[in-house]
């Protein structure tokens, strides 16, 4: 569904991904970890449309998307969520769904339903989406008077909107605690279930061992490794890559076997 | 165009640059100013013209490099008022209001300057006014050379505090990074205050100059200077001081290009398209500051 | 009588500058530009009706939207741009459009005379109130009921998608493009409705005033332009009317007994507006400034802040 080409990006000296390539199956939840400053959410960036690659090439269902802009992209498929909410804080959360459902037919009647629809328009979906989040009873609250937990909800519900087929999670789990990370297991669940791809950055390793199918790792820009959560786990790469040159035995094994 | 309407040419455009670092240090201001507080400060053109004036008070008793210095000052001590009723208690989430509290500040000036001269034009000292070197086919003013020359004793001056000093340090860490440093004990308030005040020295500086090349002050001044400032910080790129520098000559050369092609009344138009076509083709000026957004 | 009538008609053609301003601001630009809008609507009805013997409701009409198709062409460029540089360029802008109807000189023979725009002198005898024996009263309602109708289509536009995707892109533009909005169709439609509006505004100003010269569409109308939607707060199309009020009426007529000095006053008026309501008169609830030290924030935010730069 989603590949990414030999895709470097580079700003100034700095080679924050570099000839990383990487493939998305249609269907799964990808992983994407690494320590901090390895690329990650460069990565997510060069697949939204926030950042163009410097070199190679990103590939969406068959097509190459690398020159598209940002909102065609999300309007052909790729939705995602930040790792700092920005939810429209001064709408309420009924209007932040609204503003991100994605019109899709094209022409006159496009046109009109993109701009000039009334706010019954486009409902069925909205509400839909506003039942999957749970925050039906909310719906005219303003987006930025919400519980955090309830924004991380709302971040991902605006994501799943437009009904994008592939959904890039950016650490949805920062700030969270253990139940609300329960929660979002089960809705990433939910969402594969629904037939989306996913792929989700994180740090949290219990979430992304327990609800990834594959993980990639980077490190520097690179992929370092790639595979089934448990031998990404034990991969010796992986290991030195987080922790360092100076392993400890016992530290690695309680941090990446929990 | 025959070959003395060349030489003219060469010497309007020449003496446009050299009036231009007046153009250069209102450029450094913007740019300094938005640096550290990421904000515009509307009223800063207006707050230099109006140190100026403050320091004709000491005209009959000082001479004229003193009236210069009392014009930096002066600036300094105004830019700390704009600070503080503009920007310290303004919560820094809303733009928009900063944008407007300068706004009301460059017309409170405005108006307290025609107040206070009934709106006539005020004589400005100027120094070595009738000194003129002849260069080959050219005239070098004095009065000009001099305007220049202080220009750029200002920016190395400016170029040193930010380098050396423990101050100049500070405000490039507030303008980098302003939570950063807050974490590592600068004080961010402090910083901008002080930020203000060098810029306001600057601002009097080029106000004090401003009056020098023209020979006279006149409230006329302010809205013109305004833009130009934000048309040499936008060209120079957001953030960049070398970039307000070269954007204030250029700015200055090609003013007077304009006017000897085209006339005073149209000479501005022309301006404005260089700066559209800058805005359209190099958004990011000249230099845009290194992780400079706005 | 006809002074309050003068003012009446002064408030409304301000308050269509001030909604002008409004739809702009919504998305989130700060655009000094409306006065440019201004002039080529005030020039442009000016000339056809006066020059070319057009009836007002079509020359206002054609002033509007040549004024629009303006903003659309400058806002193409000009919108890729954002902050500061946006300021700077409509700055340029207004002044090119200021600095073109100075060097505008233009006339036609018609029976009564030579008419046109005069360079510096400007433009004079734009008498189609007063050849078409309009009393004051009737532009009165002219200029409200146009008032209104902006009104109605600006609340129209607001409960609209549009409304939505203007205020979405003002308050995230990258949330909003990575949610599927087109950002510059959304800020260029902005910036033209409002140019429409403005140029709309500028036809009634000239008309209304018969002598219209450059010195009247100075940068300085461009503030008072987006000072209204500010300090009206920007949430409530109403808040723009109330500034518009106070301005014009306490402010620039009601003062007038302390002469020369409410020019200064203004600006002090300002400064106060803003720091005892940031967030405009009809924004926010009331807060009193806060005059100790921005309390440091507590060291999670600071903590949160310094993430969110590192990966910006």
């Amino acid at each position: 569904m989603l590949e990414l080409r030999h895709v470097s990006r580079h700003f100034g000296g700095v080679k924050a991904v570099d000839g990383l390539d990487m493939q998305v199956r249609q269907g799964e939840i990808l992983g994407l970890i690494g320590p901090n400053g390895s690329g990650k959410s460069t990565t997510v960036n060069l697949i939204s449309g926030l950042y163009t690659p410097s070199g190679g090439s990103v590939m969406f269902q068959g097509e190459d998307i690398s020159a598209l802009p940002t909102h065609l992209r999300a309007q052909r498929g790729i939705a995602r969520t930040f790792q700092n909410i920005r939810l429209f804080s001064q709408l309420s959360v009924w209007q932040n769904l609204w503003a991100a459902r994605v019109e899709r037919s094209s022409g006159w009647d496009g046109f009109k339903a993109r701009w000039l629809a009334g706010s019954n328009q486009g409902r069925e979906q909205a509400e839909q989406i506003l039942e999957f989040s749970g925050l039906q009873g909310k719906r005219d609250v303003l987006a930025g008077n919400l519980a955090f937990g309830e924004q991380r909800r709302l971040e991902l519900a605006r994501a799943a909107v437009s009904g994008a087929p592939l959904l890039l999670l950016d650490e949805p789990a920062a700030g969270m605690n253990a139940s609300e990370i329960e929660d979002l297991d089960q809705r990433i669940r939910a969402l594969r279930d629904q037939g989306r791809t996913v792929v989700l950055i994180e740090h949290h390793m219990e979430l992304v061992m327990g609800v990834c199918d594959r993980v990639v790792v980077l490190n520097f820009g690179r992929k370092i490794a790639e595979g089934a959560p448990q031998e990404v786990q034990n991969d010796p790469q992986v290991r030195a890559a987080y922790l360092g040159a100076d392993d400890n035995d016992e530290l690695m094994n309680a941090a990446l076997a929990a | 165009m025959t070959w003395i309407d060349l030489l003219d040419l060469v010497q309007s455009v020449f003496d446009g640059v050299m009036f231009g670092t007046t153009y250069a240090l209102i450029g450094i201001g913007f740019t300094l100013i938005f640096g550290v507080m990421h904000k515009i400060n509307l009223s800063y053109a207006a707050a230099s013209i109006g140190a100026a004036y403050l320091s004709l008070l000491v005209v009959q008793i000082a001479p004229t490099p003193l009236v210069y210095l009392s014009a930096a000052l002066l600036g300094g001590v105004l830019g700390a008022l704009v600070y503080l009723v503009c920007f310290r208690f303004l919560p820094l989430n809303q733009p928009l209001a900063t944008l407007m509290s300068t706004v009301g500040m460059l017309l409170l000036l405005e108006e307290a300057i025609v107040h206070a001269t009934a709106g006539m034009p005020q004589n400005y000292p100027s120094l070595f006014a009738g000194v003129v070197f002849d260069v080959g086919p050219f005239m070098v003013r004095g009065d000009l050379l001099f305007v220049f020359g202080l220009g750029c004793a200002a920016m190395v001056g400016l170029k040193l505090m930010l380098e050396k000093t423990r101050l100049g340090l500070a405000t490039r860490a507030v303008a980098q990074q302003s939570v950063a440093a807050r974490l590592c004990g600068m004080s961010v308030s402090t910083t901008n205050a002080t930020t203000f005040i060098i810029a306001g020295f600057l601002g009097g500086t080029a106000g004090a100059m401003t009056g020098a090349a023209i020979g006279v002050l006149s409230p006329l001044l302010t809205l013109p200077m305004t833009i130009k400032g934000l048309v040499v910080t936008v060209i120079g790129g957001l953030g960049s001081i070398p970039g307000a520098i070269i954007a204030g000559l250029v700015v200055g050369g090609v003013e007077n290009l304009f006017q000897f092609l085209r006339g005073v009344s149209e000479r501005d138009i022309y301006v404005m398209l260089m700066l559209f076509a800058f805005l359209v083709f190099r958004p990011g000026g000249l230099f845009a500051a290194p992780g400079g957004r706005d | 009588m006809d002074f309050y009538l003068g003012l009446l008609q002064v408030i409304g053609v301000h308050s269509l500058l001030g909604l002008s301003a409004w739809c702009v601001l919504h998305t989130g630009q700060v655009s000094l530009a409306q006065g440019g809008f201004f002039a080529i609507g005030a020039y442009g009805a000016g000339m056809l009706t006066t020059m070319f013997g057009w009836p007002l409701g079509w020359a206002l009409l054609v002033a509007a939207l040549l004024a629009g198709a303006v903003a659309v062409a400058v806002g193409f460029p000009a919108l890729r741009v954002k902050g500061l540089m946006l300021v700077v360029a409509t700055t340029a802008f207004a002044e090119i459009v200021r600095l073109v109807f100075f060097n505008l000189s233009w006339k036609v023979k018609t029976p009564q005379g030579l008419i046109g725009p005069d360079g510096g002198l400007g433009f004079g005898g734009i008498r189609y109130f007063q050849a078409n024996a309009w009393s004051s009263v009737q532009v009165l309602l002219l200029i409200w009921g146009l008032v209104a109708l902006v009104m109605l289509l600006l609340w129209s536009l607001d409960r609209t998608r549009i409304g939505t995707l203007w205020r979405a892109v003002g308050e995230d533009e990258v949330a909003a493009q990575s949610a599927g909005i087109n950002l510059t169709a959304a800020k260029v439609s902005a910036f033209g409705i409002g140019g429409a509006i403005a140029g709309l505004a500028g036809g009634l100003f000239s008309h209304n005033t018969t002598h219209i010269e450059h010195g009247n569409f100075t940068i300085l109308l461009a503030t008072f332009a987006i000072a209204y939607p500010i300090l009206g707060g920007l949430k409530s199309l109403a808040g723009t009317l109330v500034a518009v009020v106070f301005i014009q009426g306490v402010l620039v007529e009601g003062l007038r007994f302390l002469g020369d000095w409410r020019s200064l006053l203004f600006g002090a008026l300002i400064l106060l507006v803003m720091l005892v309501r940031p967030g405009g008169v009809l924004g926010a609830p009331l807060r009193w400034p806060s005059f100790k030290r921005h309390a440091a924030a507590s060291t999670t935010d600071l903590m949160i802040s310094a993430e969110r730069t590192r990966h910006a």
